[in-house]
């Protein structure tokens, strides 16, 4: 019963941040537009260096829409706690009899689910300018590559927003993690392109493992298995880790002050 | 009953707030702000209870204690017998918060969309969503309005709506804090029709405000906090015999002096004088023990200033405020005054 009532209040709360981001203009530019500026600009850079092979572009595509949805991760989630302090909406949430970590799910999987949106935008883009061909090596796999890598960052994005609650002027720190995040976990350019020290930064963040599940089941040599068992074994670490950061987080605000404050 | 009871619907039991902030930027200073001071008061189940102070005074600070947003630095409350500080998610259970301004909602989507959210948010079962906001946008006249986007309400219709917010989960308590802010007259004749009529289906109620006039309507008791301590509690009737032998004398006047306003605050037999600024005018209201009587000598003070309507009065609800907050004002100011020369 109480099970079913946190999953319908999860969904509720899913759907109606897809709806308020839908209500931002800011949101469907980062989302719906840059993930296409993105892959354009990926499609000609790849063709200037002579390549033409149709998995490349696929591995563009997918890059350029799993940043799109790093950012809309990044900024819904961190983004949704410091407007929320703005509209005045934040201490409501706080002190409803719901739990606050189940809120945070449905806020953070609203953002992811809307984000993904953008992988779709950019494959059209490929396939409409640039004759990229859709096809998937793995089909079967794909769906829970997608699962895996929605789940796992969710539970990022959650783990983001707790400190987000803590510190209102966090979101200029989530500003920094934008492009960092691009770089090591294979969005823009392969990992093994990068120092060997990059690699255990890359391990830990859902985003390499996720990129890793999506391309795996569609332009790799084998299932992608160990990337989408990755994903959910980082999805419990991180919203393990959220619950417990978040019980200090809540606590330390209502000592501080600052669930109010703007 | 002891304050503690878990009989009481809310029991403060000597709340004391501060707040750590600093001054500067570079050279940062940390500095300690005592927002409430030993703060007790009970409620009964049932009861409007009202308090009532100048801003800054703690009552949203004493609010938020209550509703289990912020953490007493000491002391202790209770609401419906749950502790505030240990048994959070009970005491949520049980309260309804509505507060004044224009924060709180989310105004890209509709009043309903508001609505159903929070209704999740306050578990209340998908069954019973549906008649439940129906009858609460009944109740605060929306009814017909619901679909728009909350960005195009009136400050009147945004306050109707936080209050159907905050009684979706049809709480036990409902908190109030200065819900008539910024509401034009007939909106705020509305919101005080709104909260008598919760009153009336039992509900118990906290209201602050630092509308006198407000409080003297509505309340059963009245609690009047300054400087994050209550200076006086009862009903309006005992505030007003504070007053009671009192007789305020009211003179507009037309571009008065500083060193006039004094002179008259000085005359020996003035106990308390307040200023009202009003378009063109300024409003003194002085309060003596004299009647009338000084009337003239009153007048002889303010010298060259142009004077318009002068009359003497029985003392309101509103004059009892004013002296209460002037003479704590005093009496804090001296205290820091001497902490401050030790």
């Amino acid at each position: 019963m109480e099970a079913a009532r946190a999953a319908r209040q999860i969904w509720a709360i899913t759907w109606f941040n897809v709806r308020m981001l839908l209500a931002s203009e800011f949101f469907v530019l980062i989302t719906f537009i840059a993930p296409l500026i993105f892959a354009t600009l990926g499609f000609f850079l790849f063709r200037s260096g002579g390549g033409t092979a149709g998995q490349t572009l696929l591995y563009v595509a997918l890059g350029a829409g799993m940043m799109g949805v790093w950012s809309t991760t990044l900024f819904g989630c961190g983004g949704a706690i410091a407007w929320q302090r703005w509209e005045g909406t934040l201490e409501l949430l706080v002190c409803a009899p719901t739990r606050y970590d189940l809120i945070l799910v449905g806020q953070t999987f609203g953002a992811v689910v809307f984000g993904f949106y953008g992988i779709v935008a950019t494959l059209a883009w490929g396939v409409v300018l640039f004759g990229m061909p859709i096809e998937a090596t793995f089909p079967l796999v794909l769906p829970l590559s997608l699962l895996a890598a929605i789940v796992s960052l969710g539970a990022l994005g959650m783990l983001i927003a707790t400190s987000f609650v803590l510190y209102r002027h966090a979101n200029a720190l989530g500003n920094l993690l934008e492009y960092p995040i691009w770089l090591v976990t294979g969005m823009l350019v392969p990992l093994a392109t990068l120092p060997f020290w990059v690699r255990p930064i890359s391990w830990v963040l859902a985003p390499t493992w996720g990129m890793e599940a999506i391309r795996g089941a569609t332009i790799g040599a084998a299932p992608p298995l160990l990337a989408i068992a990755m994903c959910f074994v980082l999805a419990v670490v991180y919203y393990v880790a959220a619950r417990y950061m978040l019980v200090f987080v809540l606590d330390k605000a209502r000592r501080d002050a600052t669930l109010s404050l703007q | 009953m002891r304050e503690g009871s878990t009989d009481h619907a809310i029991a403060a039991i000597d709340l004391v707030r501060t707040y750590r902030t600093h001054t500067g930027v570079i050279r940062r200073k940390p500095l300690e702000v005592e927002a409430v001071r030993g703060v007790s008061f009970h409620v009964e189940p049932g009861e409007l209870f009202g308090l009532l102070g100048p801003n800054g005074a703690g009552k949203t600070t004493t609010i938020k204690m209550l509703i289990t947003l912020l953490l007493p630095t000491s002391g202790t409350a209770r609401v419906m017998g749950h502790d505030v500080i240990k048994e959070t998610e009970a005491v949520r259970r049980r309260i309804g918060y509505v507060f004044g301004g224009d924060r709180g909602l989310y105004d890209r989507v509709s009043a309903m969309d508001n609505l159903r959210y929070f209704a999740e948010l306050y578990g209340v079962e998908p069954s019973e969503q549906r008649k439940r906001i129906e009858a609460l946008l009944e109740m605060v006249g929306l009814t017909g309005r619901e679909k728009e986007k909350v960005e195009g309400y009136s400050r009147g219709m945004r306050q109707r709506l936080h209050i159907a917010r905050g009684l979706l989960h049809d709480p036990q308590v409902v908190f109030m804090d200065e819900p008539s802010i910024g509401l034009d007259p007939i909106g705020a004749r509305e919101l005080r029709q709104t909260v008598q009529s919760l009153v009336d289906a039992g509900k118990t109620v906290l209201l602050t405000t630092h509308y006198m006039f407000e409080a003297d309507a509505l309340c059963d008791r009245i609690a009047v906090i300054n400087g994050g301590r209550i200076v006086a509690h009862g009903t309006g009737e005992d505030l007003k015999r504070a007053v009671a032998n009192r007789t305020i004398v009211e003179i507009e006047t037309f571009g008065v002096t500083t060193e006039a306003v004094e002179r008259v605050r000085g005359d020996r037999d003035v106990i308390a004088l307040n200023m009202e600024e009003r378009d063109q005018s300024q409003i003194l209201l002085v309060q003596s023990e004299q009647g009338s009587a000084i009337t003239q000598r009153l007048l002889g003070l303010l010298g060259d200033t142009r004077v318009g309507k002068v009359v003497a009065r029985e003392p309101t609800l509103e004059d009892a405020y004013v002296h209460l907050i002037a003479t704590t004002s005093e009496s804090d100011a001296a205290a820091r005054a001497a902490a401050l020369q030790a």
